[in-house]
């Protein structure tokens, strides 16, 4: 099949698993693009999500970086269609009724449900990334703890903990 | 403080490509500031309520939002508008970054710095975990649904294709039975 054509079906359907936004699926895309496929190495894949992470805006970009780094510019444009295409138009038809749904108990336990699911998806993302094929690396692991920490101590924008992460890879990598 | 939606497709553009432009570590708080503060085009209570409902959609949040906020005011048109709004400038300053990186890519010592940033950033995602879960950490049940999808996801592996629907059914009964 043309790589175009996977690339679009594959993020397509990631973009209707993406509950709680790009982060909770960030190990499922690793684990196609890099495990199964084998398209990108792991090493391309974090470089991409370093960029996406830096750059300014949505972090669903981190997506097109991974497109680019697979298929160039048609393989960039594709893959974040694809990853915010199936979701918008979702959007867009539940907009009017999620307001109708204001108050009914099955919003409400929904709402709780969900919750420990993407929080599970998005400390898997973490991990995954933080541990470059399943082996541990404590100074990757050290940083990603120091930058959790500061996430959760602290009101800093984000940014600076990237900046950290930037010093302690120079000094320790 | 009285809110007026934006009067045209022009307007909803510039708004949602500010957002976009400076949004420099993380695209919500620019949001509220551009929408809520800024141009006031809604309350904080009606903000709040939209990116409740992004949040709980999948995709993008802020991507959601700006087809549901464009769809809000001018239909159709307003959301292909704001969405075209908010990506554009990001999507080609990322490429145009990414770009530039290939050509840095080999040189001694670029690597290192690019694998600390993502390793700070994998610490940003268990971060935000861990916020998420504070409100929740006191109930059994979810720290079971949390490290059943971190043990399957994560360590195991195994396909969100087949961990989703799993997970959603259990949390979903857990929830029910009021254990969420």
């Amino acid at each position: 099949m043309n790589i175009l054509v996977e690339l679009g079906l594959y993020f397509s359907l990631l973009s209707l698993l993406s509950v709680g936004g790009m982060p909770s699926v960030i190990p499922e895309m690793h684990r196609y693009v890099v495990e199964q496929r084998g398209w990108i190495s792991h090493n391309d894949f974090i470089e991409m999500f370093a960029l996406g992470q830096a750059a300014p805006g949505p972090n669903v970009l981190i997506s097109s970086l991974i497109g680019w780094k697979i298929a160039g510019i048609p393989g960039a444009l594709v893959t974040l269609a694809a990853m915010c295409g199936p979701a918008a138009v979702l959007s867009f038809w539940v907009a009017g009724v999620w307001d109708r749904l204001q108050g009914t108990p099955w919003r409400a336990v929904a709402q709780r449900a969900m919750a420990p699911m993407v929080i599970g998806l998005i400390l898997s993302g973490g991990f995954v990334l933080a541990t470059p094929g399943g082996s541990p690396d404590w100074r990757l692991w050290t940083i990603a703890a120091l930058s959790a920490w500061a996430m959760v101590a602290t009101k800093r924008n984000p940014l600076w903990m990237l900046a950290g992460g930037a010093a302690a890879g120079a000094i320790l990598l | 403080m009285p809110v007026t939606p934006p009067r045209n497709l022009t307007e909803l553009f510039l708004g949602f490509l500010s957002i976009g432009a400076r949004s420099f570590g993380g695209v919500m708080p620019w949001a509220y500031r551009v929408i809520v503060e800024e141009r006031r085009w809604m309350s904080e209570e009606d903000f709040t309520a939209t990116i409740g409902l992004c949040q709980f959609l999948p995709g993008p949040n802020v991507g959601n939002a700006s087809i549901v906020l464009g769809k809000k005011w001018f239909g159709l048109k307003g959301s292909v508008v704001a969405f075209l709004g908010f990506f554009g400038l990001p999507f080609l300053w990322v490429l145009a970054l990414a770009s530039l990186y290939g050509e840095f890519a080999l040189q001694p010592g670029v690597k290192s710095v690019v694998t600390g940033v993502a390793a700070a950033g994998a610490g940003l995602f268990i971060g935000t975990a861990i916020k998420l879960a504070k409100p929740i950490a006191r109930k059994p049940a979810a720290l079971v649904v949390i490290t059943g999808c971190f043990i399957a996801v994560g360590i195991g592996r195994v396909s969100m294709l087949i961990v989703i629907p799993i997970a959603a059914l259990i949390s979903y009964y857990l929830a029910k039975r009021g254990l969420l």
